[in-house]
């Protein structure tokens, strides 16, 4: 006999399944799984894709199921350890039970996450930001900037009308000093899984008309305490490290400081305390004008005071002085004066004797001298005839003996007393004048000349 | 920018005035010049505290290039 087959309903089988599922995993597991999508529906239940990465490729991946009141359960501890909801594209630890239902299928029902687990995935998150902002020296980068001696132009990164913005601008705008800022909100999602594209995204916006602005102040608050880990992102961390203006962050929260909170330029616990830290920014520069304008009018006046004494005391010592060195100045003069006198009387006396000396030598020597040259003119005088008379005959006498003798020398006078004069070649005959016989002679008489021829010649006796 | 520049200096300027007066550095002949100086900078710095001349048009133009 044919044996039919056994046909099953499809419910036989899938119960099957079921029974021996639930039989085989009749407990629950601790499973770590990445949470890919919450897949939360209206009713509130979620369906949670689960997948395990390996080099980023998915390994294996199942279909999760969270019930409604389990997952508010879960939310709510969350929100209390992590301070962060259920937040997809995180690694979870999850408490499941395999679950297989008729129509839905397998899927791992999760009836708890454990948030520890959570909460030390976001500070090893936290710590890797901090260490790769270290490795790349940005951890101060922002810290390094001049802050501006007003921060007066804010660009404002804030949820609008947040009661944390709001709290801000009512400090800066409403001092009782008068202190007007501008400031230019650029509204961003402050917390959450958008924060950190959406806080980026208007750093990028404020970059561009940074010159505008002096400051970039974030400012969050009034949204809880849930939603900060964001602000350990290291995107959103670097874009603040590296922002070319100071940022400060006033993010309103009791938790761990931020990272954020760390490389910006200065944080304040709130958006009220960064308010107030900006005016007394104003202070600080308000302050030294008053100051300054108080000094230089209490030094000014000193300074004219001080100058009015030094004058007084040098012009009434001037004058002292001045007398004191017309004083001294008289008596030196007094002195002059009477020596001159003294000297000059005795001066004149002196050379009246000279005077009168010389007077006196002249005349005893000038008659004296007179009297000898009289006398000696008179003798003169007197001697002047007589020595004329005498010499002129003298000189009578000598010059008759002169002319007696002149005339007895003439050679007619000797030839008249019978002398004669022979003489050859019109010459006297001497040893220079030799005559021989024969020669021609000629004679001089008174009376005659005789030519005669000499016949003998002989040296006369001397 | 040059207007911020321009306080900023004014500032340092005044400060430096403040100095020079306080440590006797300048005379009885400069003091009227120096004060006068000193009051004008004290008034822009002052102006400064108290109003703005930014313009969110502007700022927006820009950013919408």
């Amino acid at each position: 006999m044919s044996e039919s087959p056994q046909i099953f309903t499809l419910q036989q089988v899938v119960s099957s399944i079921r029974k021996t599922i639930e039989e085989r995993y009749n407990r629950t597991y601790w499973v770590k799984a990445e949470m890919h999508k919450l897949g939360r529906t209206r009713a509130g239940h979620c369906y949670p894709e689960l997948v395990q990465k390996e080099e980023g490729k998915i390994v294996a991946e199942m279909r999760g199921t969270i019930w409604k009141h389990s997952f508010e359960r879960i939310n709510q501890r969350f929100m209390q350890v992590v301070k962060e909801p259920l937040k997809e594209d995180t690694t979870l630890l999850m408490n499941v039970k395999v679950s297989f239902h008729e129509i839905y299928g397998m899927s791992l029902q999760i009836s708890d996450i454990d948030p520890n687990y959570s909460l030390g995935e976001l500070q090893r998150e936290r710590a890797e930001t901090l260490k790769k902002l270290q490795k790349n020296g940005l951890i101060d980068a922002n810290q390094g900037i001049d802050f501006p001696l007003l921060p007066k132009r804010v660009a404002v990164i804030s949820a609008d009308s947040s009661k944390g913005l709001s709290d801000f601008m009512k400090v800066i705008n409403e001092n009782s000093w008068g202190y007007r800022f501008f400031t230019l909100l650029f509204p961003a999602s402050l917390q959450g899984d958008q924060a950190e594209h959406s806080i980026i995204a208007q750093l990028n916006k404020i970059k561009k008309v940074q010159s505008h602005f002096d400051i970039v102040a974030i400012v969050r608050g009034g949204g809880g305490e849930v939603g900060m880990s964001c602000y350990n992102n290291y995107n959103l961390c670097k874009a603040i490290a590296t922002f070319p203006l100071p940022v400060l962050t006033g993010i309103g929260h009791s938790t761990n400081l931020t990272v954020a909170e760390m490389v910006s330029y200065r944080n304040a616990i709130t958006p009220t305390e960064l308010g107030d830290f900006l005016i007394q920014a104003f202070h600080n520069f308000s302050l030294p004008l008053k100051d300054a304008a108080k000094t230089i009018k209490v030094q000014s006046i000193q300074a004219v005071e001080v100058n009015k004494l030094q004058l007084g005391r040098t012009s009434s010592s001037f004058s002292a002085a001045v007398r004191g060195a017309l004083g001294q100045e008289k008596l030196v003069l007094n002195g002059a004066k009477n020596e001159i006198k003294a000297g000059a009387k005795e001066r004149i006396v002196f050379f009246k004797e000279r005077i009168s000396q010389v007077e006196r030598s002249m005349a005893s020597q000038g008659k004296m001298s007179l009297q000898l040259q009289h006398a000696q003119l008179r003798r003169i005088t007197e001697q002047l005839p007589l020595h004329t008379k005498s010499s002129l005959l003298k000189n009578k006498n000598t010059f008759e003996h002169a002319v007696q003798s002149i005339r007895l020398m003439n050679p007619i006078n000797v030839l008249k007393r019978g002398f004669s004069i022979t003489t050859f070649n019109g010459k006297t005959i001497g040893e220079s004048n030799n005559v021989k016989n024969g020669d021609v002679v000629s004679t001089r008489t008174a009376k005659f000349t005789i030519e005669s021829e000499v016949i003998t010649m002989k040296k006369a006796d001397e | 920018m040059s207007k911020e520049i321009k306080y900023t200096e004014a500032f340092e300027e005044l400060q430096q005035i403040v100095a020079d007066i306080e440590d006797g550095e300048i005379s009885v002949d400069e003091l009227s010049v120096k004060v006068k100086r000193a009051s004008e900078l004290i008034k822009v710095c002052k102006t400064k505290l108290t109003s703005t001349e930014e313009d969110v048009n502007q700022i927006l133009k820009e950013l919408e290039d």
